[in-house]
């Protein structure tokens, strides 16, 4: 009998958690290396009193699924910062995590008082050797081929470690624009491309994320008049067989 | 109701990043002013459903999950220490320093500061000091008797005496380094002090191996970059509007339950 109004309430329940991915999304318009987030929406099928039946009645309710990143890349900006590394193509950079390695597309990275390459967290980035990148005080020229090589005045001093996995979707973000491998096997780009003095910027489109938004408003608000005319809808019904109308 | 505080983490990110933007913008004409650059980063995550846990006994796996982000916060404001073009000035005491380094600066409180802003004077004594009338570090006084000041690319302070024909050396100007630049904080009067996230400096002389050379004659402009500047503030204007539509959106969300019957 309440049926009607579970359904409806599903579907706005699945509404808001889209709302809180879209304005996610939006919220992260600005932030480097972010990928937008999508949901995945599924039904929930319920078997009901009459479901024996040859031909069964279920009922289907609204489930968020799962949430995807959107993999497309950013567009890339120049920033004229020797250490703004922006990957074109495919890959991840390495950081060190206290615990492990985490992956970002975050390419913004500056050194520390000990001279060693970190992002804003301080997190080290690691080179093929799996040690952190380190310049020394009186090399001023950093030049970062395409390759990922890093060469100052006084000659090469490390490889980075760029790193691709089987499945990119499950990989989970840990905050930060930091992603943990999720138990995947990093695999070592063999030829990575790296743009030294550029940015990838976020991949997020405000004017999809602003339509979705606008859908996710409506369809909440369609769901509420349903959920209110099936009250109506009952308050009929009662009134007819209660016999007061 | 994530989407509202949400909406409001990205609201203050914008704030931030128009703030850090107006004040490039502010200082477009300070003398060796550095731009800086705001960086945000995505919040925590909750998880809802785990990517990689069973979904039945036959051991299939969730591809993806439920992962739902809180927002953004600002990670760090940096200073980017791109060279700012030089502009001739042919004033003897103007300098800049071309490449990397930092004239020392002793401060009346006896710590030394560091800048990039080489407009010096002539104090009463003879000194070459800053604005504020703090010395550069390291050199002796020059005679008001003297001719000609040449300060050299390698930091060299010459003068010569009226009638004389050898240069006096006054002393030597020694430029700083630092492994992290951007660590370095601002005190203002574009003065800058060490931290401990920029490091110790190294003090050598200009025209070494790591250190930048002095053009004397010349000042460093700013480097900022107003057409970058305005189309940023445009863009961080936009994203602000979007993230208050999120807000009227969620309220509106909000109020349609408040006015169900």
């Amino acid at each position: 009998m309440e049926n009607t109004s579970y359904i409806a309430l599903s579907r706005q329940t699945a509404l808001w958690r889209q709302l809180d991915v879209v304005s996610n999304n939006l919220a992260n318009m600005n932030t480097n290396g972010y990928q937008a987030e999508q949901t995945l929406f599924s039904e929930y099928l319920m078997n009901t009193r009459d479901s024996h039946f040859r031909l069964p009645e279920k009922l289907a309710y609204t489930q968020d699924a799962g949430t995807y990143r959107d993999l497309t890349a950013g567009p890339l900006e120049h920033t004229g910062n020797p250490l703004d590394l922006a990957i074109n193509g495919e890959g991840y950079f390495e950081v060190e995590d206290g615990a492990g390695p985490a992956y970002t597309r975050g390419g913004r990275f500056t050194l520390d008082a000990e001279g060693k390459v970190v992002t804003a967290d301080g997190r080290p980035l690691m080179t093929d050797a799996g040690t952190p990148l380190v310049i020394a005080p009186n090399e001023g020229e950093v030049t970062i081929s395409a390759t990922g090589t890093v060469s100052t005045e006084n000659g090469p001093v490390g490889k980075l470690r760029l790193v691709s996995f089987e499945d990119e979707q499950k990989l989970r973000r840990i905050g930060g624009g930091l992603f943990d491998s999720g138990d995947q096997q990093a695999n070592p780009i063999t030829e990575p491309r790296i743009e030294q003095g550029m940015i990838e910027k976020s991949n997020v489109n405000p004017v999809v994320e602003m339509t979705r938004m606008i859908q996710v408003q409506r369809s909440y608000e369609a769901a509420n008049k349903l959920i209110e005319s099936e009250n109506d809808r009952q308050l009929n019904a009662y009134a007819v067989l209660s016999g007061t109308k | 109701m994530r989407a509202l505080n949400i909406g409001a983490t990205g609201m203050l990110a914008q704030q931030t990043n128009v703030e850090v933007i107006s004040n490039n913008i502010a200082n477009m004409n300070t003398t060796a002013y550095t731009r800086r650059r705001a960086e945000f980063h995505d919040l925590l995550y909750q998880n809802l459903r785990r990517a990689g846990s069973n979904s039945s006994d036959t051991g299939t796996i969730v591809p993806t999950g439920v992962q739902l982000g809180l927002g953004v916060k600002t990670a760090a404001v940096y200073r980017i220490t791109e060279q700012g073009s030089v502009t001739s000035t042919n004033n003897a005491l103007d300098l800049a320093i071309q490449g990397k380094g930092y004239f020392q600066i002793d401060l009346p409180s006896g710590e030394t500061a560091y800048t990039r802003d080489g407009a010096f004077q002539l104090s009463p004594n003879g000194e070459i000091v800053t604005h504020d009338g703090y010395r550069v570090t390291g050199l002796g006084a020059i005679p008001t008797n003297a001719e000609s000041i040449t300060i050299n690319p390698t930091g060299e302070v010459l003068y010569k005496i009226d009638g004389q024909t050898a240069l006096v050396n006054a002393g030597q100007i020694q430029t700083a380094i630092f492994p992290n630049d951007a660590g370095l904080n601002a005190i203002g009067d574009n003065y800058l002090t060490e931290t401990a996230g920029s490091g110790a400096p190294t003090v050598g002389v200009p025209g070494s191996v790591g250190f930048g050379t002095i053009l004397q004659g010349y000042l460093e402009s700013s480097n900022v970059n107003v057409v970058s500047e305005i189309t940023e503030l445009i863009s961080a204007q936009r994203a602000y509007e979007m993230n208050s539509k999120v807000i009227t959106t969620s309220d509106e969300m909000l109020s349609t339950i408040s006015r169900m019957k």
